[in-house]
């Protein structure tokens, strides 16, 4: 991942890679090897219907929107601020979208509208971590909070027992259009993460972003504005989160008051499963994080055929998440003691 | 994290004296807003001072401060944070009603249950220390692993309504919960051992510089196997009381009280960085954050909104901890 830095004397300069091994051990790598040992026990467990075109469908449809979610809010792993806050964020941006919608306002308005409430809260946030110093961790948290209330109030004061219905017509059949018989918002979550990994590995953004969360002191005697990448990738989080938000509604046809809830844990073992660090800047790549949501849908598409309770992705999750971060720390990530 | 990692250059002078003179400050900031939040309430409903109010404050805060007292200890330690309270709370609020349904001895009950809690602890604190990983993660981890399983087992349970269990967590004393007095209790007493005692000293020092703890002898991994123990037996304690006092619970029941619990721990001093923070303060931190839902009532918003000046609350509070860290202590 770091290759790219290599020769530039204004970034810190890494390791000199061997490029077979780090095919295998790179983290890239190890999550292509756990997809491919999921879609082996999909077809071992399910048979060939688990790679047919409509269970494709069905899992597409389900892991669209998260990864949409994680491929913005990967940049502020990137940058070395996590935001735990964008599942509330999607959750109030569905809501105030709802809300704007069964008022009567067009979409495009709405949209806009939604976004910019969103990027507010985003700037609430790198207000908090970037300006007053805050630990990224607890400062989100509150955000997680306090948006997690104010979609309780908005779904209270608009919708009816803890649901607010909001069917878009035009929006349902975006977010359910089928081409090439996949799901539309499954192509464009894949897209972004395309374009999301060409701006990380190829561009000199993604490596003034790659840099502050890799070493913050390096990247600001570098001369990269360290406050203004962290902001922006903030607000991108918050961004991609309110995107998702709004497809939810399009996709669901109502808000309930628990959309979103735990999201960001869901979206964060997928993206720390892919190589990401949430305590650590600068590591992981779009792709690795793509491959990462694809294993979990993989893995709780099989449970879903099987019948058996969808408990136990959490369960395979969680032992996913401390088996990625201990190869993490292997692989020369920060030990604790 | 991360940021707590820029602008280290200058080193702390002395440690002993800052801990003292910033608990002050903190607990002036705290029992200031405190005051601001009741005499406000009491200016727009004068009925909001009764009985009936601080009997519904003191409940509220008996569950948030035990867990605090946890998420503290692990927090002045060096450990961050324990995110697997929901699940031990639960876990051991599931096992004391069990136990006590199955018709055991009160008193074994509770040994029991604290065991569990305690095994939780440990449980984490073996992949924390032998797998060095942060505990954040682990926690994260194993409370998603944790919650995942509890859902498996049961969908909704409670302590048996009729026990002496359930008297006690309905009863109170002194004009104030029973279930307060062993959130006090234990309040006072770990704020008044941890800086007194060898124990308490050595996971101050872990917390506050692990290199410095570990070259005067100090064993790091004895002290984060103590600690996240001690919080899974905060978790136990909670656990009995949770059962003890509240009506049929989900799995799910325990995700409430991380957030306050955090906001409590960080309200009262203690540094994510570690190192810093007085269990002593967490009354003070505790009393505010539970006078906000009841205060909400009065203003005639209902308790969706309490979520709300939750997450504000804490956004604030990091804040100031996060401009102190940066440009005042350091």
């Amino acid at each position: 991942m770091t290759d790219a830095a290599a020769g530039r004397p204004d970034l810190p300069q890494s390791i000199a890679h061997h490029p077979v091994r780090d095919v295998v051990t790179g983290p890239v790598g190890s999550i292509g090897i756990t997809l491919i040992v999921v879609v082996a026990a999909g077809l071992l467990l399910i048979g060939p219907r688990f790679l047919s075109a409509s269970n494709i469908t069905i899992a597409g449809q389900f892991v669209a929107i998260p990864m949409l979610i994680g491929a913005f809010a990967s940049f502020a792993l990137l940058a070395g601020v996590v935001d735990l806050s964008i599942g509330s964020m999607a959750g109030v941006g569905a809501a105030i979208f709802g809300a704007l919608v069964l008022s009567g306002w067009g979409l495009a308005p709405a949209i806009a509208l939604t976004l910019g409430i969103c990027l507010v809260f985003g700037a609430i946030n790198a207000l908090a971590v970037v300006g007053f110093h805050a630990d990224p961790i607890a400062a989100t948290l509150g955000m997680l909070t306090g948006l997690r209330g104010a979609t309780y109030v908005i779904v209270e004061a608009y919708g009816q027992s803890g649901s607010l219905f909001a069917f878009h017509e035009g929006l349902f059949a975006f977010t359910n259009m089928l081409v090439w018989s996949l799901p539309l918002i499954f192509l464009i979550a894949l897209a972004v993460t395309a374009l999301a990994a060409i701006v990380v590995g190829k561009t000199r953004l993604g490596r003034h972003v790659r840099a502050v969360g890799g070493d913050p002191l390096a990247a600001a005697r570098a001369g990269i504005s360290v406050p203004r990448v962290r902001t922006g990738a903030l607000l991108l989080s918050a961004f991609g989160a309110g995107l998702g938000g709004i497809l939810f509604v399009g996709q669901l046809g109502a808000v309930s008051r628990l959309l979103g809830f735990g999201l960001e844990f869901q979206v964060y073992a997928a993206l720390m499963i892919g190589g990401y660090s949430i305590l650590r800047g600068g590591v992981g790549s779009p792709v690795g994080g793509a491959l990462g949501f694809l294993a979990i849908a993989g893995a709780a598409n099989i449970l879903d055929l099987s019948g058996i309770s969808p408990y136990y992705v959490n369960i395979i999750v969680g032992g996913l998440l401390l088996a990625a971060v201990l190869l993490d720390r292997i692989r020369g990530g920060d030990a604790y003691e | 994290m991360a940021d707590h990692a820029i602008g280290h250059s200058v080193p702390e002078a002395r440690p002993g004296m800052r801990f003292r003179l910033e608990g002050l400050g903190t607990a002036a900031v705290v029992a200031l807003a405190w005051m601001a939040l009741i005499a406000i309430s009491a200016i727009h409903r004068p009925d909001f001072l009764s009985h009936q109010t601080i009997l519904a404050i003191a409940f509220t805060m008996s569950i948030v401060g035990v867990l605090a007292v946890g998420q503290a200890l692990v927090g002045i330690s060096g450990g961050f944070l324990d995110l697997s309270q929901p699940t031990s709370l639960i876990l051991t609020a599931l096992a004391a009603s069990r136990l006590l349904a199955a018709g055991l001895d009160p008193a074994f009950v509770i040994v029991l249950t604290l065991a569990i809690g305690a095994l939780w602890g440990f449980a984490n604190a073996l992949i924390i220390v032998h797998g060095k990983l942060n505990p954040v993660i682990v926690t994260l981890a194993t409370n998603f692993i944790g919650l995942a399983a509890l859902f498996l087992v049961f969908q909704i349970a409670e302590a048996p309504i009729d026990s002496g269990f359930r008297a006690f967590g309905r009863g109170s004393f002194l004009g104030l919960p029973n279930i307060w007095w062993p959130m006090i209790a234990l309040v006072l007493v770990v704020g008044f051992f941890l800086p007194r005692t060898r124990y308490g000293r050595r996971a101050i020092a872990v917390g506050g510089n692990r290199f410095a703890a570990q070259a005067r002898g100090i064993s790091l991994r004895k002290t984060r196997f103590a600690i996240f123990t001690a919080s899974g037996v905060c978790a136990g304690i909670a656990g009995l009381l949770f059962a003890a006092s509240s009506g049929p619970f989900t799995p799910a029941s325990g995700t409430v009280y991380l957030l306050p619990v955090i906001a409590a721990s960080i309200l009262a001093g203690v540094s994510l960085a570690g190192g810093r923070g007085n269990i002593w303060l967490i009354l003070l931190s505790v009393g505010f954050l539970s006078t906000v839902p009841t205060s909400l009532v009065f203003f005639g918003l209902s308790s969706d909104w309490q979520a709300i000046f939750q997450g504000a609350i804490l956004i604030v509070a990091v804040s100031i901890d996060g401009y102190r860290e940066k440009w005042v202590a350091r």
